[in-house]
């Protein structure tokens, strides 16, 4: 009983955390700032808006730490790579694009992406659906569409091939080995995010990523439905297919399920619960648990999804046939 | 019958190929190559003194940026083409403070670990044609006393007080060009080879500006 309740409002947990990163990303520019005033100890010669972002940040912080210009830098950088507690993480697509510009290995940096790689090895795409920055928008910019539909307006109605963005990764790649720069931090929405919002706050103001990103916003609106994380996302390609045989997975019950299908209504990125196809694109964002009215839907550790079982035993389906063969 | 649905599997591959490389060659419209003026684009401290290698090592995650005690490190935008988020400092903006920081947070072998004396970001050269001490014998000595090496990177030539001459130490960290009353600057941080002198004179950012078109690399 109480381990269905608790994943009933995983969903919830997931809205926190991804909150909570994305205004990680627009505090940490602030503190960064707090943390220069601080370091040129220059509080007297400081702007009266430089002086309100000192005095708050310094409220904020200083339960935690004793001298802001050095404790501060334990937790710097964005989601494309960071440093927390002194321990280097990166995205595994900046490694594969790094050592594809490069053309040779460089352990040290190979090792930052260990923890990521481990993580989505047995938790699947959960980057995609838990922390990515660009997915609380791309979420919202989903909102934002189906009250479009519901107006009338035949917003996001296409399908395109899931391989497409396999296909992105490996152009990428290559794209990438010819130019020798790495391509994906150009146009990888986590990456161009975390980037642009410290840009925008410490420094002058949004670069040509954000242009970049509205543009991504747009597709999704208009075209397909997540349109970017489904067909174009190379970071989503790569932990497609890290994330394969991840040992975490979502089943459904098929002696609870009723066939209401709203799982696939709410699933953002078209995948079919009802059919028990959740394949490698699932990012085990837990939408679909938290709107089963049966809690037919649960978490699993199984490397295989299940085949399809039919239709759900609570569904009119099921008992049509079960009063046929009678 | 079966050329046309050869065509059509062509015009079909041709089309996905395209829309798969659309995000590449977006990205890289959004970002035009500009001519960025060399001494206001001088590269990190232990960053590879290729700029080649840079650009293949770097992968624009921003963390030299976000650790920069002065902020003084700044990053290629909407006007770089390659070089697009990868990060360069301004000198006249602010000078690096040599704190390593940077080659610390480092994640890739963009920014390696040296020590400061390795460091190796240009030199700083002096405009005896524009610094006032050299001129009219002014008084000022602002760069050889904000020089965080000392007087192994720059000093006063002997018996001329306040005229500044540039020496081997001096790694090129733009302390100076940021704390240069002159407005015409003139202590900028150039490449090694070009020489710590230089005799320019009235109009010398004309003549830069139309340098400029052979000199910049990226």
């Amino acid at each position: 009983m109480s381990w269905t309740l608790i994943q009933r409002h995983l969903n919830k947990l997931r809205w926190l955390v991804l909150s909570l990163v994305f205004s990680m990303l627009i505090l940490l520019p602030f503190l960064h700032l707090y943390q220069t005033y601080a370091a040129a100890h220059a509080y007297d010669l400081l702007s009266p808006m430089e002086k309100t972002i000192s005095d708050s940040m310094e409220w904020l912080t200083k339960p935690f730490i004793k001298d802001p210009a050095t404790d501060l830098n334990q937790v710097k950088g964005t989601t494309w790579s960071a440093t927390l507690f002194g321990v280097k993480v990166s995205d595994p697509l900046a490694v594969v694009g790094h050592v594809a510009a490069d053309k040779q290995i460089y352990i040290p940096f190979l090792v930052t992406a260990l923890i990521p790689i481990i993580l989505t090895m047995v938790l699947g795409r959960v980057f995609c659906g838990w922390i990515c920055p660009a997915t609380l928008l791309y979420e919202l910019n989903d909102n934002l569409a189906a009250w479009l539909r519901k107006a009338g307006l035949p917003v996001s109605r296409h399908k395109l091939d899931t391989r497409l963005k396999y296909l992105v990764l490996i152009m990428g790649i290559i794209i990438s080995a010819l130019s020798g720069i790495t391509s994906f931090a150009a146009m990888y929405p986590p990456a161009i995010i975390g980037r642009e919002i410290y840009y925008a706050i410490a420094l002058s103001g949004f670069g040509a990523g954000m242009v970049f990103f509205l543009l991504t916003l747009l597709f999704d609106l208009m075209v397909t439905r997540r349109g970017f994380c489904r067909y174009v996302c190379p970071g989503g390609a790569l932990y497609s297919l890290l994330g394969r045989f991840r040992l975490l997975r979502i089943k459904r019950d098929v002696t609870q399920c009723n066939d209401c299908a709203k799982c696939n209504v709410v699933c953002q990125f078209g995948l079919d619960p009802l059919r028990d196809d959740f394949s490698q694109e699932c990012n085990n964002c837990t939408a679909c648990i938290a709107v089963c009215p049966t809690d037919a839907l649960s978490f699993t550790l199984n490397i295989k999804d299940q085949a399809f079982q039919g239709a759900g035993h609570m569904g009119h389906l099921h008992r049509k046939k079960e009063s046929e063969s009678e | 019958m079966k050329r046309r649905s050869f065509i059509q599997q062509l015009t079909l591959g041709v089309g996905v190929l395209g829309f798969t490389a659309m995000p590449f060659w977006l990205s890289r419209l959004l970002t035009p190559r500009a001519n960025a003026e060399a001494h206001r684009h001088i590269p990190l401290p232990g960053a590879k003194r290729s700029r080649a290698a840079f650009l293949q090592a770097c992968m624009g995650c921003g963390l030299c940026g976000e650790v920069c005690p002065p902020r003084c490190i700044k990053f290629h935008k909407d006007d770089a083409g390659k070089a697009a988020n990868t990060p360069y400092i301004d000198p006249e903006h602010k000078g690096c403070i040599l704190c390593g920081d940077c080659m610390n947070v480092c994640p890739t072998e963009a920014l390696n670990v040296i020590p400061i004396k390795n460091v190796d970001m240009g030199v700083a050269q002096i405009d005896r044609a524009a610094c006032y001490p050299w001129v009219d014998q002014g008084i000022c000595g602002a760069c050889v006393s904000v020089c965080p090496l000392g007087d192994t990177a720059i000093d006063f030539t002997f018996g001329n007080f306040y005229r500044p001459a540039v020496k081997d130490g001096c790694v090129g960290c733009g302390q100076c060009v940021e704390v240069c009353p002159e407005p015409s600057l003139p202590i900028r941080i150039v490449e090694r080879s070009e020489g710590k002198v230089a005799r320019h004179g009235v109009g010398f950012r004309q003549l830069d500006k139309w340098q400029d078109g052979q000199r910049l690399k990226y």
